[in-house]
């Protein structure tokens, strides 16, 4: 089988993840190895009143007990959130102050005010609870409403009304204009419910303090580990820059929620130069659930206007997020240029307006969740098209058919600029893949068996490969959304790529080795992706936002036209022929149309020796790039999903589902459908099962996974995936981005096939088969009462 | 989480009255109560072992007696810290009505948890909440050795 | 602290432990067999599986000394040298694996399935292999490739 571009090759990794060789962050013991506990708060809101660790530091074992007033005594930063939103009114967010140690107040059920550390984890943990502290409790404002209500106890003295900023995007009085203009218009509340994210490996850090070099070491579960080392040095102040190496290792699982940076790598860095010690912290599964990051959690109401022949004709929304206890290293983008600017979904829509308020609540932090405002903003403008279509009594395909944009370049009324795409095409191979044909005879078969059958679409957009950073910075971002590559041809010939990107499931260290394999024509195994240490990788920005194919790739083959030059060079110069007429094939540089040639690695050593090189030429052969973007990719997709449901009990089967995505050029089909199919479980997961609660004292009651449903394969049907290719012009591969497809479309069609099956369009996220039947019985109530 | 109930006891006021009162009946009626303390007339210090679902945990905590109204009623508050499972707050008010030679003893008491035992014992704190005040005002009544509960 | 003795990967180990420690913790912090992992502490995942004298277990929930004589299986111990299990190869071909952080278990608990169902004579359906499946979660694949790579599997064994 070849290896290049296109092909499912197998993947490389795997040889050590399935013979129990992965190597994940707790793995990681060192000799001075001692372990941290935190001591955690059990109350939502509440002041520190004291901390009394006498018995705990009394222990055998116990090394230390550390607090609040310890770390930022010791100059330790607070935590902040990197990308500035500013109000309509021109005024800043209003960022609350965040220590990795609480010293005043805790503000959600988990907050940290201590940690132990001791000999062993278990001793770590006994002796946390031996640590004694004292609150005065406060009131709770745990949701949304009890945060906006008159009166609300106020969690961070520098955000009046809890309210962290109020914002908004487009223009308000042109899609006010549309909206009145209108034949028909759509009105539609929603929720968008709050989610864990769950990636398997439960987050974990090992840190190290070298007192000699005054040098820090840490392993942590990061998706992203020199934005780790550049946060934690220049914001939080644990340690020079040049001082700090950050590893991130295998990552079992991210999804969003090993971005940031979290008060314990923070702390346990900080603590292994308080107790020259290598200290090591491994969450559990239930301190996970109280403190990894959450997702989504959403509240919007929104109106649509269309014209009498089902055009749109203005679009305003309203949405209040709630961003939890405090803000998180990337949150205040989430609910604003990650949402609004996807307003547009895959239509021309002339009118877009779009407010958001940002809200405290005493919850722990909402972050990026898989897909990251943008599963929102679809869901959002899916359900609209398909209440829409059910009001209009018009095919929901055919609304959105009429309403697609058709040509390329489109610019939105919401910033963006759609690269590349096929919609009416697209929708069409995801139709003749379900077979929406043979749907009304199916649904008539299920009757027969007593069960309701629906299909519901979802056709979206989503904005990959987060860039340019010129435009993210004048929006608010606080870094770069570049990537870096370097490309090292060894005097051997074998290839080391050293990307900033980082793999934590993706299969980077084949797809990456692919598009190498193939532009040299040289085996695959012949190349290996280094990734994910500090030490050895120059800066790079790390993976998320579906981004290492459209910028790091292309990092990577901006690095190979550099090594082509030169290696060009070299050969030129060696057989004394014109570069022009140079060919890279079968594993040698030959001169086009004889028998001269050198072998690769032929090429490889000459560039080390040095004995033959053009007069002026550098030894070696190694090159770095940088790719900065100069947009957005634009991936599309078309879903239809199929389900049964039962009246007498709600359970509902998703019996199909279909997905035709346009990624543009795919480099290895084998793992982007894995993508998909990885994303749709997320989606269906947030559509059907998923639901984060907390009680109205902040306390969570979805805690563990007997109270968090965690989709398992039962719940989930086999997928039909299917592509379209429409190369992005954006990067030099065409590619556009496949890691959060599936969990942006899935929700939309799961919900609009629900209600299409029951008849009642009033069904929020999770649908489990208890919501779905009370929503049979209040449509047949409200059937019965019309 | 709410929580009512109401025993006949086959005694008069007053002496319900004063068993109410008397910590050495109320720490041999709490369930789990490993000691109970009085540090003033209305206000006791508490040790409590509870297991709910999941989570065991040894509560140490403050019991208050409130709006006393001798002999007819009083509201009994505490607030027990278990360490690493979280806390337990509740209060129950206590009503002793007269029938003829027996006592009517309504009670109307709420609980609230937090931490870990919200965390993973949620499902299971409203039937061991009932089940910890059935035992209770069972024991009691045993206590006073009368009659068998009306209600439970 | 208790002396206990078993068989792992076809070695002879002993340890004296804590009685309360658990077959995970014994694995991965006394043999440093890091290969089983911890996903839950409520015994749901499935990320820990192991084989005990020839049957899967979970092994955060499974107490060291209660295994004194047993035959213990890691993941670590299912290739015969290098040559690997036929589970092992059918998730590398149907790309049955992301993260790899669930495949351990995965892998141990499906080998197990085929197994029994080998065992009792009965056919392994992708609708069992689902049921089957009830204690083991993944996060990144969406179940598909793994089901795939079980019957890849299934019918090699
Ligand atoms: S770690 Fe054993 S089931 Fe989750
Ligand atoms: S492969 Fe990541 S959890 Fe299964």
């Amino acid at each position: 089988m070849t290896t290049g571009i296109g092909n499912p090759v197998k993947r490389k990794e795997d040889r050590r993840f399935t013979t129990g060789r992965g190597r994940y962050t707790d793995d990681v013991r060192n000799d001075n190895q001692a372990y941290a506990a935190f001591v955690r708060s059990p109350h939502a809101h509440a002041r520190v009143k004291s901390i009394d660790t006498k018995a705990a530091l009394a222990m055998e074992g116990v090394i230390d007990v550390l607090n609040g007033k310890q770390l930022t005594g010791d100059g330790i930063g607070n935590l902040i959130c990197g990308w500035a939103i500013s109000s309509k009114d021109g005024s800043p967010m209003n960022m609350g102050a965040w220590s990795a140690l609480a010293t005043e107040k805790v503000r959600y059920v988990g907050d940290a005010v201590a940690v132990v550390i001791a000999e062993t984890q278990a001793l770590a943990r006994i002796a946390a609870e031996a640590v004694e502290v004292d609150y005065e409790t406060l009131p709770v404002a745990a949701s949304l409403t009890a945060a906006m209500a008159k009166g609300a106890p106020q969690i961070h003295d520098n955000a009046p009304g809890n309210l962290i900023y109020d914002w908004g995007l487009g223009d308000e009085a042109a899609a006010d204009a549309g909206l009145k203009a209108a034949k028909h218009v759509t009105t539609l509340d929603l929720t968008n419910n709050r989610l864990s994210p769950n990636p398997m490996e439960p987050r974990s850090a090992v840190a190290s303090y070298d007192a000699a070099e005054e040098h820090y070491t840490l392993y942590t579960t990061s998706q992203n580990p020199h934005v780790a080392r550049l946060v934690l040095s220049a914001f939080y102040n644990v340690a020079p820059e040049h001082k700090l190496r950050v590893i991130a290792p295998d990552v079992g699982g991210g999804f969003g929620s090993k971005i940031y940076i979290y008060p314990e790598e923070i702390t346990c860095l900080w603590a292994s130069m308080k107790t020259n010690r290598s200290v090591k912290w491994t969450s559990d599964r239930s301190e996970a659930f109280l403190t990894d990051m959450h997702g989504r959690d959403h509240v919007t109401t929104a109106q649509m206007g269309f014209d009498e022949n089902g055009k749109i004709t203005g679009f305003k929304v309203d949405t209040i997020a709630n961003l939890g206890a405090y803000m998180s290293l990337f949150s205040s983008s989430v609910p604003t240029y990650l949402y609004a600017p996807l307003m547009s979904g895959q239509y021309d829509i002339q009118n877009i307006y779009c407010n958001v308020r940002a809200v405290y609540t005493n919850t722990v932090p909402v972050d990026a969740y898989r897909g990251a405002g943008r599963p929102e903003a679809a869901y959002l403008v899916e359900r609209m098209m398909e209440t829409a279509a059910r009001e209009l009594n018009m095919d929901p395909a055919e609304l959105r058919r009429r309403n697609f944009v058709q040509s390329f370049p489109h610019q939105t009324p919401v910033l963006m600029a759609y690269d590349a795409g096929d919609f009416p095409k697209l929708l069409d191979m995801a139709q003749k893949s379900a077979d929406v044909a043979g749907f009304p005879a199916r649904k008539a078969e299920a009757a027969k068996r007593g069960k309701l059958r629906g299909l519901g679409y979802s056709t979206f957009i989503e904005a990959c490969g987060l860039a340019p950073s010129k435009a993210a910075g004048s929006l608010g971002a606080g870094v770069g959304l570049w990537e870096s590559a370097e490309v090292r041809v060894n005097p051997v010939g074998s290839i080391e790529v050293l990307t900033g990107s980082h793999s934590h499931g993706q299969g980077h260290e084949t797809t990456f080795a692919q598009i190498v394999a193939e532009r040299f024509d040289i085996p695959v195994e012949n190349v290996s992706i280094v990734h994910g240490d500090t030490d050895k990788v120059q800066f790079g920005m790390g993976t998320y936002g579906s981004r290492s194919a459209p910028v790091g790739m292309s990092a990577v083959v901006k690095a190979m036209d550099k090594v082509e030059a030169k290696v060009k060079k070299i050969a030129a110069h060696a057989l004394e022929a014109s570069e022009d007429d140079l060919v890279i094939e079968g594993g040698a540089v030959k001169v086009k149309g004889t028998d001269k040639q050198m072998l690769w690695h032929e090429v490889g050593l000459a560039a080390y020796t040095a004995h033959n090189l053009p007069d002026g030429m550098e030894p070696g052969l190694k090159e770095t790039a940088f790719f900065d973007p100069v947009n957005f990719s634009f991936p599309s997709g078309a879903f239809i999903c199929e389900v049964e449901v039962d009246p007498d009990t709600g359970v509902t089967e998703i019996v199909q589902f279909v997905a035709a995505d346009d990624f543009g050029t795919i480099i290895n089909p084998m793992i982007v459908e894995g993508q998909v199919h990885g994303g749709v479980a997320q989606g269906i997961g947030q559509a059907m099962m998923e639901q984060v609660v907390y009680d109205d004292n902040g306390q969570l009651l979805t805690g563990s996974y007997m109270d968090y449903t965690m989709p398992r394969a039962a719940d989930l049907p086999f997928y039909k995936v299917s592509h379209q290719v429409t190369p992005s012009p954006n990067n030099p591969l065409g590619v556009k981005g496949c890691g959060e497809a599936g969990a942006i479309g899935a929700p939309p069609a799961v919900i609009n096939a629900i209600t299409d099956a029951i008849g009642n369009n009033h069904l929020n996220m999770p649908a489990t088969a208890h919501a779905v039947w009370q929503a049979i019985r209040a449509g047949k109530s409200a059937m019965a009462a019309e | 989480m709410e929580l009512t109930g109401e025993y006949r006891i086959a005694a008069p006021r007053q002496q319900v009255w004063e068993a109410l009162n008397d910590a050495e009946v109320l720490q041999a009626c709490i369930p789990g109560c490993q000691e109970l303390e009085k540090t003033s007339d209305t206000e006791m210090l508490a040790k409590v072992t509870l297991k709910i679902g999941p989570v065991k945990a040894t509560f140490g905590g403050e019991v208050e007696l409130v709006n006393i109204d001798a002999p007819k009623s009083y509201t009994i508050q505490g607030e027990g810290k278990g360490g690493i499972a979280g806390f337990a707050k509740g209060s129950a008010d206590v009503v002793l009505a007269e029938d003829g030679d027996d006592t009517i003893l309504t009670y109307n008491a709420s609980a609230e948890v937090g931490g870990k035992l919200a965390q993973l014992g949620n499902r299971l704190i409203q039937s061991t909440a009932r089940k910890l005040a059935a035992a209770f005002f069972d024991n009691f009544h045993e206590r006073l050795n009368q009659s068998t509960p009306e209600d439970a | 602290m208790t002396k206990v003795s078993m068989n792992v990967n076809g070695k002879k180990v002993s340890r004296d432990v804590p009685d309360e420690t658990l077959l995970s913790d014994f694995l991965r912090e006394k043999l440093r067999l890091t290969g089983t992992h911890v996903g839950c502490d409520t015994s749901q995942c499935g990320a820990c599986v192991v084989h005990v004298n020839g049957k899967a277990v979970k092994s955060c929930t499974t107490l060291a000394v209660s295994l004194e004589g047993a035959e213990v299986t890691t993941i670590e111990g299912l290739a015969n040298g290098k040559e690997l299990h036929p589970m092992q190869v059918a998730f590398n071909d149907n790309h049955g694996l992301q993260c790899g952080f669930c495949t351990p278990g995965m892998i141990m608990t499906s080998v197990d399935m085929v197994a029994r169902y080998k065992a009792e004579g009965r056919k392994l359906t992708s609708d069992l292999i689902r049921q089957e499946l009830e204690g083991n979660i993944c996060r990144c694949t969406g179940y598909h490739n793994i089901v795939k790579s079980i019957e890849d599997a299934s019918a090699k064994m």
